[in-house]
């Protein structure tokens, strides 16, 4: 199960709209499981590093994932060789991940590109690494042909999507 | 090269191909009436436990996890315009399973740096979809672990030289490949590579690859610290290696014989296809037990 929590309000329709493109993209289901509250000290823009550690524990099992979603704008990470912007990130392999609509213009034209982070953050958690075709979600999020694909994997990422759920499945 | 003489419990360590691990155990047995220090590594991704004679550590390629110093010489060569891999694929095979097996963290960026820029160029054929998936898996669980940072920071701090933000991918022409193909079959490699670029592959049949996969199954909420993650898909551990989480060493019951130790640390780096040297006429390991957890099905 893909369990999105909310950090901000979200117009219900978003919500149903992305929920279904990842079930669609995973083959699990997904569902909107509720809204969290950032625990004080998380400031916009978010270091996305801190929020994941600093959000409360929550109900789920050990094979579900746990999607936050935020309006707010998530800082550029810092790293050995330069920024990275910053459109959600996750724990790879494990169960945590965080999507931000801040750059999205008129989301809800554009569940497309909310559901492609979305899926690049979760197929993370699954194990998936980044992928070369731009079409792919799994494609660098921050490249400019990003925006313009569909809410799918590339054959190889939805094959090795599927063997890592088959073999984590409780 | 690191010394191995001086290894202690809990040293981390990478074996090729493999990956990061632990030293769990070092001991001195006397077999035949010959002392061996044996150390007991853990694969961390895999949890598999692979025990093996000291002085094969070094032969196997197995080093300690990159300096800091390494990955600032890491991130200079990603951000250089180096040199383009091969056009000829056995070259390429047999230049990517040595770096693989002993190029260190630098090895592994040039693998996906080098099959990336060909990609540039035409798309990969699967199996080295397949190699490059599994280097950029390797590469990003290394440097985690040296740059102690979660794996997303390690992946994109070298995807963003090889994905520029705002940019898009450079499309290559096959003049910039120019002047190293051509060199073709000089080697006499074709009965030793053959297979590696989408036929089978000798050894090692695909279906023996998935490993000890389960057993993460983290809570949420637990802590957890940056390198820990879930196995590359074709990164098949030893096959010693691919007992479940928390068993007893595999070999332990042949660890007195030495032709089935050798057999089994020989055989490890041999994954993708075999180094163009001939093969030393050493027995085939046994066959791995099955392990639980199915493999996944073809399609
Ligand atoms: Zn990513
Ligand atoms: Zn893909």
């Amino acid at each position: 199960m893909i369990r999105i929590f909310t950090l901000d309000e979200f117009d219900p329709a978003l919500i149903k709209a992305l929920t279904k493109s990842l079930y669609t993209a995973f083959g699990v289901g997904s569902e909107h499981s509720g809204a969290v509250t950032v625990p004080h000290g998380q400031q916009e823009p978010y270091d996305a590093n801190k929020l994941l550690d600093a959000m409360p524990k929550l109900q789920a099992l050990a094979d579900d994932k746990v999607l936050f979603l935020t309006s707010r704008k998530l800082a550029p990470r810092k790293l050995v060789s330069g920024e990275a912007p910053t459109l959600g990130l996750s724990r790879y392999g494990q169960q945590r991940a965080v999507v931000t609509t801040a750059t999205i213009k008129n989301v809800a034209d554009n569940v497309k590109l909310l559901a492609r982070y979305a899926m690049q953050e979760v197929g993370h958690t699954y194990g998936l690494h980044h992928c070369l075709d731009p079409r792919c979600a799994m494609y660098p999020q921050w490249t400019p042909s990003y925006a313009l694909g569909e809410a799918s994997f590339c054959t190889y990422c939805r094959d090795s999507s599927d063997a890592k759920i088959r073999t984590t499945k409780s | 090269m690191p010394d191995m003489t001086s290894l202690s419990v809990g040293d981390r360590l990478v074996y090729p191909n493999q990956g990061l691990c632990s030293v769990t155990e070092i001991k001195t047995e006397e077999i035949a009436g010959q002392k061996l220090t044996f150390v007991s590594l853990v694969i961390i991704e895999t949890g598999a436990k692979v025990k093996v004679p000291r002085e094969k550590l070094e032969k196997n390629g197995v080093r300690r996890v990159s300096t800091a110093d390494d990955v600032k010489k890491v991130v200079d060569y990603l951000k250089s315009d180096s040199e383009k891999a091969s056009l000829d694929w056995k070259k390429r095979a047999r230049e990517n399973t040595a770096r693989l097996s002993e190029g260190g963290l630098l090895g592994l960026a040039e693998v996906v740096k080098g099959l990336q820029v060909l990609s540039e160029l035409r798309p990969l054929p699967p199996k080295e979809r397949e190699l490059y998936n599994d280097a950029r898996h390797l590469f990003v669980e290394e440097l985690s672990a040296a740059m102690g940072v979660h794996q997303a920071d390690a992946e994109d701090a070298f995807d963003i030289l090889l994905f520029v933000p705002g940019r898009d991918r450079p499309k290559r022409t096959a003049e910039e490949f120019a002047g190293l193909a051509g060199e073709e079959d000089e080697l006499g490699l074709e009965g030793d590579l053959i297979g590696i670029d989408g036929g089978e592959e000798p050894e090692t049949p695909e279906s023996e690859v998935e490993k000890a996969e389960e057993g993460e199954s983290e809570g949420e909420g637990e802590d957890e610290e940056a390198p820990k993650k879930k196995p590359a898909k074709a990164a098949a551990p030893p096959a010693a290696a691919k007992a479940p989480k928390g068993k007893k060493t595999l070999i332990s019951d042949v660890e007195v014989t030495m032709p089935a130790t050798l057999a089994l640390t020989e055989n490890l780096p041999k994954k993708r296809g075999r180094p163009p040297k001939p093969k030393p006429a050493v027995a085939e390991p046994p066959p791995p037990p099955k392990k639980r957890g199915r493999p996944p099905k073809a399609k």
